[in-house]
């Protein structure tokens, strides 16, 4: 399914997208990104990093200030229509589907999506039974959980697919266990030819379920590669988390830290093997001075190069 | 091959949907989108503006000992417009604000309908809702004032024509004003506005002067003219400037919602 140099450009492309709202606040600074058809693409990054800006100029409800976006032959931009026949969308926020009944939401959206009713109606029963919600079948929206109703929603967006399917957190609130339903059925849309945006700041999750990937930061990429590409940097380092007693300040950060984070009560630094008896003492020390209650030292994930390269931590709570 | 069947279900298009299939297609589905997420609402929106129709033209009759019968024409013939108006400026921006506030609106402005074929079954809902009672309203008045009725097939055209312009106002303000709040307040300046303000349950000479005037460039006094024209015999003279009064407003409301929906920032 991949594009071959030959063969038509079918990838969707952002080419120096750059958005400056009124009031001068740039939330896209030239990004630039392509999606093959059939690829899983994460785009990471922290709240206000400009990820959502980016998904809504590619769905039309924005217009980028300079830049180009485009699905094989077709400008996104110029012809916001076709954009949205040639996306599907998952929002962040919750479906309004109050009123309906499950397998009505799902059929109506592909009927508006241009899926003929039977296959519309034939598809929508294969999603129920892939995402596990047989038993809401005929519930009506306002009496589901969220999680469910965030499957719903993902139902909803990819019953009848766009060439670029875009997911805004698709797993919120969702159990663990229909998580993994859910990433079989993003996969199962990669392997269909779809190119797959997935919007997220979950890193342990996008590790798993992405080929590629961006970590996005102030409106530009800061970096871009597969999971293992990013996570080389840190290879032969280690993450030492140490849980601070509530109320204590910051303790300054040794030498050998390459890089320190504090969320809530949690402090996360990062530091190479050697330095890993130092870093027991010190996190010793603390617990012994009274300032730390424990701590773990560990191998670093995609999340440390996360944290190393916006000074978030995922899914992030930061105080 | 039954499983070559199942597979273009989840294959993304290779083509794109132009043209009249794809606007009734839009239409069709938004159509059903729409009356799905009002299911719980439509009948007690249809029965709420039965009983404000059939309690105006009831109601009426209190402040006199022995109601004139011009003033009951003016009141049979007026109250169903007040009520199409309040309710074409009410529902579109009240949903409309809901979704804003309670998230999904995005997802709805992301589907790919044609802009006219969303409004058009917007504007199918509010008939819908708005008919009904003012057919009621109108026996209701008929059996209890007799007022001389002349019901000419006009009243079609006029009831269309009424409640597109109503609706396509209430949908410009709903979807040209971003902050839902400001919605909610300019739809409350609204109804105030129609209810004291604009001569549709009495004539406008009975206004000052310089009020008479700006309704005659507003939509609503001539909303109840084309109505009233259609109703009754001789009560309305120069209706053909009410009908274009009230097709200009709601052309251009029109194409300002239209407008509004395909807007990017």
């Amino acid at each position: 399914m991949r594009a071959t140099p030959t063969a038509i450009d079918r990838a969707f492309r952002a080419d120096d997208v750059t958005k400056v709202y009124k009031g001068g606040l740039r939330a896209n600074d030239g990004l630039t990104l392509r999606i093959e058809p059939g690829e899983v693409y994460g785009l990471l990054g922290p709240n206000g990093a400009g990820k959502s800006t980016l998904v809504k100029q590619v769905i039309g409800l924005l217009a980028p200030t300079s830049g180009s976006l485009a699905i094989g032959p077709y400008d996104l931009v110029a012809q916001p229509d076709v954009a949205r026949q040639l996306c599907s969308y998952l929002p962040q926020a919750q479906m309004p589907i109050d009123a309906f009944r499950v397998t009505e939401a799902i059929e109506i959206t592909g009927r508006i999506r241009g899926g003929q009713p039977a296959v519309v109606r034939r598809r929508t029963g294969e999603l129920i039974e892939a995402l596990g919600i047989e038993e809401w079948r005929a519930a009506m929206g306002m009496k589901l959980s969220g999680g469910v109703r965030r499957l719903v929603g993902f139902a909803m967006a990819v019953v009848v697919p766009g060439r670029l399917v875009i997911l805004d957190e698709p797993t919120n609130d969702v159990d663990p266990l229909r998580r993994r339903l859910l990433w079989q059925q993003v996969r199962a849309l990669s392997d269909e030819g779809c190119a797959v945006m997935l919007v997220t700041h979950n890193v342990l999750e996008a590790e798993k379920a992405v080929d590629r990937l961006a970590v996005v930061m102030d409106g530009r990429i800061v970096a871009e590669g597969t999971p293992s590409s990013l996570k080389a940097e840190d290879r032969g380092r280690l993450r030492l988390q140490v849980m601070l007693v509530p109320g204590t300040d910051t303790p300054a950060s040794p030498a050998w830290v390459h890089s320190a984070v504090r969320v809530g009560n949690s402090l996360i630094a990062g530091l190479a093997e050697d330095d890993a008896a130092h870093a027991i003492a010190w996190a010793q020390g603390l617990i012994d001075a009274g300032t730390a209650e424990e701590y773990a030292l560990g191998a670093s994930t995609l999340e440390d190069a996360y944290i190393r390269l916006t000074g978030h931590v995922s899914d992030d709570d930061e105080v | 091959m039954t499983t070559a069947a199942l597979a273009p279900a989840a294959a993304p298009p290779t083509t794109l949907r132009s043209g009249s299939s794809y606007w009734l297609t839009g239409y069709s589905a938004m159509l059903r989108w729409h009356l799905a997420s009002l299911r719980m609402w439509l009948a007690l929106m249809m029965m709420v503006q039965i009983l404000v129709g059939v309690g105006y033209v009831l109601g009426f009759a209190l402040f006199f000992d022995e109601i004139p019968p011009l003033a009951a024409l003016w009141v049979s013939t007026g109250t169903p417009v007040l009520n199409l108006v309040l309710l074409g400026l009410l529902l579109g921006p009240q949903l409309v604000a809901g979704t804003k506030q309670q998230g999904g609106y995005d997802f709805v402005q992301a589907l790919p309908v044609p802009r006219s074929a969303a409004t058009a079954a917007w504007y199918t809902v509010t008939l819908l809702a708005g008919v009904p009672a003012m057919v009621v309203t109108l026996v209701t008045a008929e059996l209890r004032y007799h007022p001389a009725f002349v019901v000419s097939p006009m009243i079609v055209p006029a009831t269309l024509l009424v409640v597109f312009t109503g609706t396509m106002m209430g949908y410009a303000i709903a979807h040209a004003i971003r902050n839902p709040m400001t919605t909610q307040l300019i739809t409350q300046v609204l109804v105030f506005v129609v209810m004291g303000f604009a001569p549709i349950l009495f004539p406008a000479q009975q206004m000052p002067a310089w009020l008479a005037e700006v309704n005659e460039w507003l939509p609503l006094a001539h909303m109840a003219a084309v109505i009233r024209d259609a109703l009754t015999d001789g009560l309305v003279t120069d209706v053909g400037r009410s009908y274009v009064v009230v097709a200009v407003w709601g052309v251009a409301s029109g194409w300002l919602a239209v407008r509004a929906l395909g807007r990017r920032l």
